[in-house]
């Protein structure tokens, strides 16, 4: 009888244990493409938390299930049910078994924290170039030497202006040369904004009057993009721009090329969108803050 | 009138009948802990339902993906108000009114400690709700900063005005604080000294324990986002420059005085939702409590950890990396105590003999829920995943489970309980189990969606978005007017058998405690003669009584 | 038999001890004050701890033309403070020997030694060549010194109105609540005030 139990224990966890690794699988689909080093890292992680996470969900609910379906009272019945009040070994392995759990998690997490290696933007500022590069990255060690791509990042109300001194031009879409590491300078003008590219998994709130340095790894080549993450005022969601990563002759190609441009206009949809709505003078709108006018760039799409 | 007022002043004996008629206590400046309860419960009820509508709209606004249904400084207003007023006029509200009602009856006291305070801190309530709603009427319109009013963005004032929006906000949350801080004074200092005899601090039943967990975390949390608003209000208002980066201030450090108080006020409002799912599930599976002890103690470890897990909503911030590792791990702590109630409701569940009327339905369901919302919190709180759904919908998702899912499904399911000792009348069983079905689908459609919508990389609070978020958030939208509708049969039920449904007896579902052993509803001091309390709170399939005077 | 009659006994007191405990209203309203200070003192150590973040971390400190705070008036202004919780304390001794009358002098001494504070303080606020919004630095002298400066004003005007009350008959018979909480006020105000000119005054 009570190896009967423990059987049908261990058949229940079998059958939990498979569709919880399935569902970790399948969670790799519901986030966008792997276009960073750091998107992999941290859909892994994800991944085991779905897994784990869906074994605890199936667990508890399918008792709880259980017990709605099988232990119901009949309805006359208005017998009680027997008076257990706890049961200490039991109380401590349920205390015990998440405690665990939660190390395992953090230590999990905190691995990958030190491998995607975002460091703190003050840090960064007294560190040699060559170590800032961390270890751990599958690369070939003669990508990792390889100098970053410097771009220096002006976020305002509500625009997005990428700088490449380098060749010192501007640009409302970023470009970014696959497999190199991008060392991004960010600014803000006026209020605080959120860096987010989700294809590479990687967010900074920029603080006005600071410079944030940030970094990341793209390695895939398409387009994505970037958003504002941290609410900034009424044209807030209006606040993305493309995000365009190429090979690296390509890159050099598109350097070149805007170099070429004479400076003009960018569209910008808060501009366009706030000039519309005062030519309408719609009444059923609050005063805002005026947008910024459309930057003056070498490039734009 | 003036004549009346000694016969007024009379009738605090028991035996007289209350001078005013009944229904008109409820809207008189009365101090009887259990008409305040009900003001409470009532007037947040009705912000609820304003917030509701706000969320409506922006649903409305979301279901495409052009901002189009509103402009977007309204759209902004609307998801700040709704924030807002969710938590300041219907959540913090709506609990203090369920802790008023019970714990006095639950601790065998006539009423609060300090009446007249009750009522004082709950006419604050109305005054600072209208100042949010009202705020729509001054120039440049209401806040439009989110309920975090992050700085500079709050104190951009574009308007120009001396009285706008934002000062209006902060000054409403600041009565609201004052508000919450006297209730937290008079409740903690009833649990602790108008015990009834015999009932020890282990004979307490668990949702006093959460109420006065709850109400210390007020204590300690709320005055430092007192000091942030304050310091807020100056650099809005008289031209200081505290949060103002472009003169030497510093933003972040606003972010630190609300999350001080904003993380551990989720504990605030889930505590006593323990606290109720404690008293139900034994109540209708007919069995005790399971590890009644541990399960109290563990409300106390939460109160503790709540203080220092703030900084995990600011990963993104530009915390330095051991600000980030220490607080992803005390976040993950919380989930130690948390679980062991998770467990312990299981065990209390298994084996029982299980009734599911509404009350317990909405416990289920809550409980499922919460414990959905309880792992993606796990998700939220290691560091990496954080970085990438930070700020996103995923967000959003989450604490809407923990809140609706969670939190108002622990309400409703306390007021279906409770409401026959209130009101002295029975609801209908079918209306409450269509709300629980409406409720429970629209709480699903509206709040799953927004996970995978976070995961994709959707921020929060955008009025429009790009194309390949419009499926699921339609979903979301449907969901939404699904659980609009599911008020129309509560409030029908409520409102209906308040003013016609059966007489409820004294005990209508066998329940253990204090407050079944007197009539539905109680009289004005509660208890003829004071109990005395011989026994645990939760003594189902045991005859032993709970009382030594009044049995049970 | 005997049994019986213990357990009526028992009954007996466990009545009488429910009826005191419902009816100690003093008591009662001394722990929540008790609570309530506690809370209260929150806010102040939010602010200071704001004050250590922005004084360590703001790069120009001072206000252009501002060398430093002067020491020696506010200092003067700290002993008279600090004493008057003595004074204040002594004032208490005599009301729980029912000599009103040196009550009455003590307690009145010490509302003047809390108003020459405030009146000291706005002295020097005159002087200063910094204002409210001098940047960070005029922010948080002025929030800091301002907002104990506001619990000093309430602390005095409370104990106004129990000087008054003293002279209305029978005003102790339910006890000396009010005079209790006024004093534990005044001592809680020290205290915060001890904090604060250390942060701001010696730590320069």
């Amino acid at each position: 009888m009570k190896f009967k139990t423990i059987l049908n224990l261990v058949a229940i966890a079998i059958t939990l244990g498979a569709i919880s690794i399935g569902i970790g699988q399948l969670s790799y689909s519901w986030l966008p493409p792997q276009a960073s080093v750091e998107s992999q890292l941290i859909d892994n992680l994800f991944s085991f938390l779905v897994t784990l996470g869906t074994f605890i969900f199936l667990g508890v609910t399918g008792t709880v299930m259980y017990s709605i379906l099988f232990h119901r009272a009949g309805r006359y019945d208005l017998s009680d049910g027997p008076p257990i009040e706890g049961n200490v070994t039991l109380e401590i392995v349920w205390t015990a078994i998440p405690f665990l759990l939660v190390l395992w998690i953090a230590v999990y997490s905190y691995q990958t924290y030190m491998e995607m290696s975002i460091r703190h933007p003050m840090e960064m500022a007294h560190m040699p170039m060559a170590k800032a590069i961390a270890p751990a990255y599958a690369e070939p060690m003669d990508e990792a030497v390889e100098p970053m791509t410097n771009i220096e990042v002006e976020a305002k109300q509500w625009a997005w202006v990428f700088h490449y001194p380098e060749k010192n031009i501007t640009s409302t879409e970023l470009h970014l040369p696959v497999d190199r590491r991008a060392h991004l300078i960010l600014r803000s003008l006026d209020v605080i904004h959120g860096f987010y590219i989700p294809a590479f998994r990687v967010k900074q709130d920029i603080i006005p009057q600071k410079n944030m340095d940030f970094e990341f790894t793209p390695i895939r080549t398409g387009k994505y993009r970037l958003r504002d993450s941290q609410y900034s005022g009424t044209y807030f969601a209006a606040m993305q721009a493309d995000v365009v990563v190429e090979s690296k002759e390509d890159y050099q190609q598109w350097l070149e090329e805007a170099a070429k441009r004479t400076p003009s206009a960018a569209p910008n949809e808060a501009a366009s969108e706030y000039a519309l709505r005062e030519e309408k003078s719609a009444e059923s709108a609050w005063v805002t803050v005026v947008p910024a006018s459309e930057p003056i760039v070498n490039y734009h799409p | 009138m003036t004549q009346i007022t000694p016969e007024i002043l009379t009738n605090k004996t028991p035996e007289s009948p209350p001078n005013p008629p009944n229904w008109l206590r409820y809207f008189s400046f009365s101090t009887d802990h259990k008409v305040i309860g009900i003001q409470y419960t009532v007037t947040a009820f009705f912000f609820f339902l304003v917030a509701g509508i706000f969320a409506m709209i922006i649903r409305g606004e979301l279901i495409t993906p052009e901002a189009d249904l509103v402009d977007r400084t309204v759209y902004n207003a609307l998801f700040t108000m709704h924030g807002t007023i969710m938590l300041f006029g219907w959540m913090f509200p709506v609990l203090a009114g369920l802790a008023n009602y019970l714990v006095p009856l639950m601790i065998g006291a006539r009423d609060m400690a300090f009446p007249r305070l009750n009522a004082a801190a709950f006419w604050m309530v109305p005054f600072f709700g209208m100042m949010f709603i009202l705020s729509f009427l001054v120039p440049g319109g209401p806040a439009q900063a989110g309920w975090w009013s992050y700085p500079p963005v709050s104190i951009q004032n574009p308007s120009g005005q001396w009285l706008n929006g934002e000062f209006l906000w902060l000054l409403a949350v600041a009565l609201s604080g004052v508000s919450s801080i006297m209730g937290a004074v008079n409740i903690v200092t009833t649990i602790v000294r108008m015990r009834c005899p015999g009932m020890g601090w282990f004979k307490m039943p668990i949702f006093v324990w959460t109420v006065l967990a709850a109400q210390i975390i007020q204590l300690f949390g709320l005055p430092a986002l007192t000091a942030g608003a304050i310091m807020l209000l100056c650099d809005l208002s008289f031209g200081t420059t505290f949060f103002d980066p472009a003169q030497g201030g510093d933003p972040v450090l606003f972010q630190h005085f609300f999350w001080f108080y904003s993380h551990p006020a989720v504990y605030v409002m889930i505590l006593p939702v323990f606290g109720i799912f404690s008293e139900i599930f034994p109540v209708y599976a007919r069995k005790p409590l399971f590890g009644y002890k541990v399960v109290a103690v563990s409300s106390l470890i939460i109160v503790a950890l709540s203080a220092v897990v703030w900084v995990h909503h600011m990963f993104a911030s530009g915390t330095p990396d051991w600000m980030r590792m220490l607080f992803m791990i005390s976040t993950m702590l919380i989930s130690v105590p948390t679980g062991i109630k998770v467990f312990a409701w299981v065990a209390t569940i298994w084996g029982g003999k299980l009734r599911l009327d509404s009350a317990m339905l909405f416990a289920l369901g809550g409980l499922i829920n919460f414990v959905f919302s309880g792992i993606t919190g796990i998700m939220l709180s290691s560091t990496p995943v954080d970085i990438h759904v930070n700020n996103t919908y995923f967000v959003v998702g989450h604490f809407h489970y923990v809140i609706y899912g969670a939190i108002v499904f622990g309400l409703y399911a306390a007021i279906y309980h409770w409401f026959p000792k209130m009101t002295g009348k029975m609801y209908y069983e079918g209306l409450g189990k269509l709300h629980f079905w409406l409720t429970f689908i629209g709480t699903s459609l509206n709040f799953i969606p927004m996970h995978p919508l976070g995961l994709m990389g959707m921020p929060r609070r955008v009025a429009s978005y790009d194309p390949e978020f419009a499926f699921w958030n339609f979903i979301a939208s449907i969901g939404a007017f699904i659980l609009g509708m599911s008020i129309i049969p509560f409030l029908v039920n409520m409102v209906a058998s308040w003013l016609s449904g059966p007489s409820a007896p004294d005990n209508p579902w066998r329940a253990i405690g204090l407050e079944w052993l007197v009539s539905s509803p109680p009289d004005v001091e509660n208890f003829e003669e004071i109990p005395i309390v011989i026994s645990e709170p939760y003594t189902y399939g045991t005859s032993e009584p709970l009382t030594e005077n009044m049995g049970g | 038999m005997t049994n019986v009659l213990t357990q009526e006994n028992l009954n007996h007191s466990s009545q009488v001890a429910a009826h005191e405990h419902e009816h100690d209203e003093a008591g009662n309203s001394m722990f929540g004050f008790i609570v309530f200070l506690l809370s209260e003192s929150v806010i102040f150590l939010s602010f200071f701890a704001g004050y250590i973040i922005y004084k360590t971390t703001t790069s120009d400190w001072l206000p252009v033309g501002v060398e430093g705070l002067e020491v020696r008036e506010p200092a003067i202004n700290t002993v008279i403070l600090v004493s008057s919780s003595f004074v204040i304390y002594i004032a208490e001794r005599y009301l729980h020997k029912e000599n009103l009358w040196g009550f009455r002098f003590f307690w009145l001494l010490t509302m003047a030694m809390g108003s020459y504070f405030l009146y000291g303080q706005a002295v020097e606020w005159q002087s200063l060549q910094f204002g409210f919004s001098s940047g960070v630095f005029g922010g948080t002298f002025y929030l800091l010194t301002g907002f104990h400066g506001l619990h000093v004003f309430t602390g005095v005007l409370l104990q106004g109105i129990m000087l008054m009350r003293s002279f209305l008959p029978g005003n102790y018979e339910k006890g000396q609540f009010g005079v209790e909480a006024t004093s534990l006020f005044w001592h809680f105000v020290d205290v915060i005030w001890i904090v604060l000119f250390i942060l701001i005054y010696i730590w320069q």
